[in-house]
């Protein structure tokens, strides 16, 4: 990964999305990116295939709390 | 006599039901607060007051040829300008939207209208709901009334500002990171979302159609357990709306937590807090014990993940929804905001699939890991001390989004999880700025929340102070 991967990314969300970086906050914004790709890596293997698909509906009726 | 504008919203309802106080003379009080100091706080966007005082006007009458009154008949309301009401403009904080008439009325709207809640107006709050700090660059930001320098919190900046101020009895706000507790925290009300599906979304602005709730920000636990009696249930209109039965949660409210497990987690909501609301937190932990609740620190690992997961999704979903205009006008909106939704467009679906096919198996593992044993799950609503504007505005300087995002850092693991969340007062800082204390409960168990929350407020006090405007 580059160090600072902004551009590559500007040029993704043009090329996917034809949206253009709106300002300099924007591209403040994207600054925040790496971390955010590194706190998946870490993630990395902790979904697995059985998982899907998963219903979170099901997951909230499951675990409501028991009557008495 | 009592200024009415004071009532909350049981105590209104209650004295319109016994003949104490008319309608019209709530509305009218209501009126007078609003115009004699929301020229500071910026809470209101539309006023609607010829409307109210002839709604009141009817049910004044209706009352006198022997009508019933409902939960909420002569209860002054205002909600964030997202709820739709048939030929009425809903600016929902924007320039984008400044003239949108919509079509058809929210279903929450409808449901307190028929309850007899008399509809004020619409209130200010962050472009799109998408800010935690009460920021709006086309209706002007709106100021905390306990020091007006300072952030209302947001999204639902007027709800909770209003509230405060005692300018009306309840408003509805919604919660998509943490958009009702956040300026319930910061305003020192109570606020609860419930769970997700639990109140419908139909009529209502969307943000990210995985985490938005509807909920109200109210002055009491009680006010909040009304109302939300009154707003959840099924609704054909919403096709995710949970089926779940809806009791009353008022008749939940005994102020007796013996048998009640509160569990603290050691992760996450302490990281970087400041001093000041980990101490005004701990004293609230006393509060709920002393109410006979038993407190444990757990340890909640899958809130590593949590955290990751839940960036992404809001963050996709309204970049979605805002697609076009971020491709033929992002200039009409604000800077902080089309930035905020620009970065949306960079994360790959992958990731955006991978963090909502984990909700269910993190929702299983964190129940396992908080719940087991307890029932309710208490945090601090905001890890910092409350933030002045200029030091959260990213509009005058980018340097301030780290700031700025730090706000909802404890407010958003919950939409993430989907369990029913509320926050209450329980302090001070050290510089006059309410401190909030979240509790959250099980999938569909408000009441337990609710019974939680309105325990507290029994055993403190903090919930009753008025800021001096």
């Amino acid at each position: 990964m580059p160090n600072d991967p902004s551009p590559e990314m500007m040029a993704a969300i043009r090329l996917w999305s034809g949206v253009e970086c709106p300002n300099a906050a924007a591209a403040r914004g994207l600054e925040d990116f790496p971390a955010l790709m590194a706190e998946f890596e870490a993630l990395r293997g902790t979904l697995v295939f059985e998982d899907e698909p998963s219903s979170f509906e099901a997951a909230l009726r499951a675990e409501q709390e028991k009557q008495a | 006599m009592t200024d009415l504008a004071m009532l909350s919203v049981t105590e209104a309802a209650d004295a319109f039901a016994k003949g104490e106080a008319s309608a019209e003379a709530m509305v009218r009080a209501s009126l007078a607060r609003i115009d004699a100091h929301d020229g500071q706080v910026n809470s209101v966007i539309r006023l609607d007051r010829e409307a109210a005082l002839e709604a009141a006007a009817a049910q004044d009458k209706a009352r006198a040829a022997g009508a019933k009154p409902g939960p909420l008949t002569g209860v002054p309301m205002m909600h964030k300008d997202m709820y739709y009401r048939a030929g009425r403009v809903s600016t929902c904080g924007s320039k984008i939207r400044r003239d949108f008439r919509p079509t058809k009325t929210a279903t929450v709207l409808e449901r307190l209208d028929a309850a007899g809640a008399i509809d004020m107006g619409t209130l200010n709050m962050a472009e799109f709901a998408q800010n935690p700090t009460g920021h709006n660059a086309h209706f002007g930001d709106c100021h905390n009334p306990w020091n007006l320098p300072y952030c209302t919190g947001g999204s639902s900046s007027g709800s909770g500002a209003g509230v405060a101020a005692r300018f009306f009895a309840a408003a509805l706000g919604s919660d998509t990171g943490g958009s009702i507790r956040l300026p319930a925290s910061i305003c020192g009300v109570t606020g609860i979302k419930g769970t997700q599906t639990r109140v419908s979304r139909s009529g209502v602005m969307p943000l990210s159609f995985s985490m938005d709730n509807v909920g109200p920000l109210t002055r009491t636990a009680r006010d909040a357990a009304r109302i939300m009696t009154v707003i959840s249930g099924q609704d054909p209109l919403d096709a995710t709306s949970a089926p779940e039965p809806v009791p009353d949660y008022e008749a939940a409210l005994t102020g007796d937590l013996r048998g009640v497990g509160v569990a603290v987690p050691r992760e996450w909501f302490f990281d970087g807090a400041d001093e000041v609301v980990v101490k005004g937190f701990e004293a609230a932990l006393d509060a709920l014990k002393a109410r006979g609740a038993t407190v444990t620190w757990v340890s909640c690992p899958a809130l590593r993940a949590i955290g990751t997961y839940v960036a992404v999704v809001s963050r996709v979903e309204a970049a979605t929804i805002h697609a076009n205009w971020m491709r033929e006008h992002p200039g009409d909106y604000a800077i902080h905001l089309s930035g905020r939704l620009y970065g949306g467009y960079a994360i790959p679906g992958t990731h955006y699939l991978e963090a909502l096919s984990r909700r269910g198996p993190l929702l299983r593992q964190f129940c396992r890991e908080a719940f087991a044993g307890h029932h309710i799950v208490a945090t601090p609503t905001l890890r910092m001390r409350v933030p002045t504007l200029a030091e959260t505005s990213i509009d005058a300087n980018a340097d301030n989004w780290a700031r700025h995002m730090a706000i909802s850092s404890n407010t958003r693991p919950f939409n993430y999880l989907g369990i029913p969340t509320v926050s209450i007062p329980c302090g001070f800082d050290d510089r006059g700025l309410p401190i909030g204390l979240q509790l959250s409960a099980r999938p569909f168990a408000e009441g337990r929340a609710l019974q939680a929350a309105d325990a507290f407020q029994r055993e403190t006090d903090w919930h009753a102070r008025v800021p001096a405007l």
